[in-house]
């Protein structure tokens, strides 16, 4: 019995640890998918509810949805990129990545998508993908440096 | 029409004693702490205080200014790229806000520890460090590197690798490599390389290799070859047969029939060297028809038997007189004729 919860605990462990590669590697998909779609955007000119640049990190998850429902609105699923991307936006390893908040901090002062003032699109997508490039890893780095000054 | 021109003409002379605003440069260092400067057209002639704002936070002083000639001309502080950055610069009753993007103003560090390693493999590798805090996969690279100080080879390796391979270096060669970084695209590309890391270099123990890169038997081995030509040039001018052999020539033919021979070029001593210094008898040859004995007979009488004649060669004869009837019993066609009817 304790030689099973030893194994059962060694490979929960082992799983944390392939994780961050696999959440890396979905953020860099979701960053191709966007460059993608930005690249073949039909209307520059549409005006869409954009989340504000400064996120704080307990309402990026709240920000992701809005960008992803958005997109949904606008756009649709309809084309090759669109779905790629919406898909890549609600997959689990993304959501996990962009996951900044510790449970102390509360999620209730976050803004809803619709209160959000209307950017152009081209605004919509550099501020998604600044979004994306804001790693888990990569946020720890310049957190512990932060702390230092 | 006083007020009017009164008014002009503070409006053109105005801009002259207004004071300059300055300019602020913002630049993330190291991804470790934003650097503004304000020095950029020269030292400013008042001491400015410097105030930040990142995101929503509130303003804030600056605590580490940068200074020359005992002017404030900058200031160092911590920040986030992903977020607005709000610089201030106050004296007395001015205010100059501006408002940057740092997302890709980062500037890296040079990478360090550059060292070259002589593979198993044979081939040279080039390993080094990164010194910012960002993870290995949000930094690329940039190699350069030179054999025997020629022109520079630039080529990229990928984010998150910190090596470079020369396959099979030359023993004879000098291998000059440096290094620089940029944040990588997936991580929010930095429009700035860093600075080019500290050159290494590598050389084999045994080649004799310096830096005016000319061995001293070059110099001789160009007189040799150059004697050699010279040799060589006189010899085929001189030796017509050698030089015919070596370079035949092409036969010109031209629209007028001439003598074939006339085509090559050939002096009249070779031309005179290629015809034969002996004679020999041309053998005339006959045809002869064979008549059997019984049309002989009928025709005149004569028992004679003819048989197809082959010219003996072993007789001497003149050349000249190939008509002279040959000591045999040929019989012409005519006879042969005759005697059928």
């Amino acid at each position: 019995m304790k030689l099973i919860v030893f194994c059962l605990f060694t490979v929960y462990c082992c799983s944390l640890v392939k994780a961050s590669p696999l959440e890396r590697k979905k953020l860099q998909e979701v960053l191709r998918e966007l460059k993608m779609l930005k690249r073949d955007l039909p209307n520059t000119e549409l005006m869409m509810n954009t989340p504000p640049k400064d996120i704080e990190d307990c309402c990026c998850l709240t920000a992701l949805t809005c960008f992803r429902e958005t997109l949904l609105e606008h756009f649709g699923i309809s084309g090759k990129y669109q779905k790629k991307l919406y898909k890549s936006l609600n997959h689990t390893l993304t959501i996990n990545g962009l996951n900044f908040c510790n449970t102390e901090t509360s999620t209730n002062n976050c803004s809803t998508c619709h209160s959000h003032p209307k950017e152009k699109a081209s605004e919509f997508f550099n501020r998604l993908e600044s979004l994306v490039q804001r790693v888990r890893l990569f946020q720890i780095y310049f957190r512990k440096l932060y702390i230092k000054y | 029409m006083m007020p009017a021109r009164l008014l002009l003409l503070l409006c053109l002379i105005g801009p002259v004693f207004a004071e300059k605003s300055p300019d602020v440069d913002c630049l993330v260092v190291n991804l470790e702490y934003i650097s503004c400067t304000w020095n950029k057209t020269g030292t400013p002639e008042v001491n400015y205080t410097f105030y930040s704002k990142l995101g929503n936070d509130q303003w804030k002083i600056c605590n580490h200014y940068l200074t020359e000639n005992n002017m404030n001309i900058g200031c160092n502080q911590p920040g986030d790229r992903f977020k607005t950055f709000k610089t201030r610069l106050i004296y007395g009753n001015n205010n100059f806000e501006k408002s940057h993007e740092l997302k890709k103003q980062v500037k890296l560090n040079p990478p360090t520890n550059l060292t070259v390693l002589n593979g198993s493999d044979f081939n040279l590798w080039f390993y080094w460090n990164y010194t910012s805090p960002a993870p290995l996969h949000c930094v690329e690279s940039e190699v350069r590197f030179r054999t025997n100080n020629n022109n520079w080879d630039f080529s990229k390796v990928s984010a998150g690798i910190q090596k470079y391979c020369i396959n099979l270096p030359s023993s004879s060669s000098r291998y000059e490599l440096q290094v620089r970084n940029r944040v990588d695209d997936t991580c929010g590309e930095s429009i700035f390389w860093s600075d080019w890391s500290e050159p290494v270099v590598w050389a084999s123990n045994n080649s004799t290799y310096s830096d005016d890169s000319m061995s001293p038997w070059t110099p001789v081995m160009y007189v040799v070859g150059a004697i050699t030509l010279i040799l060589l040039a006189m010899i085929l001018l001189h030796h017509e047969r050698l030089r015919i052999i070596l370079v035949p020539v092409v036969p010109k033919p031209s629209p007028f029939l001439h003598n074939i021979e006339d085509w090559f070029q050939f002096s009249k001593g070779l031309k005179d060297n290629f015809k034969p210094n002996y004679n020999e008898r041309a053998c005339p040859v006959r045809e002869y028809n064979y008549v059997s004995q019984s049309d002989v007979v009928s025709s005149d009488g004569s028992t004679c038997s003819v048989t197809t004649d082959q010219t003996d060669c072993s007789i001497e004869q003149d050349p000249e007189d190939l008509s002279a009837p040959i000591p045999s019993n040929p019989v012409s066609s005519e006879e042969v004729q005759k005697a059928s009817v």
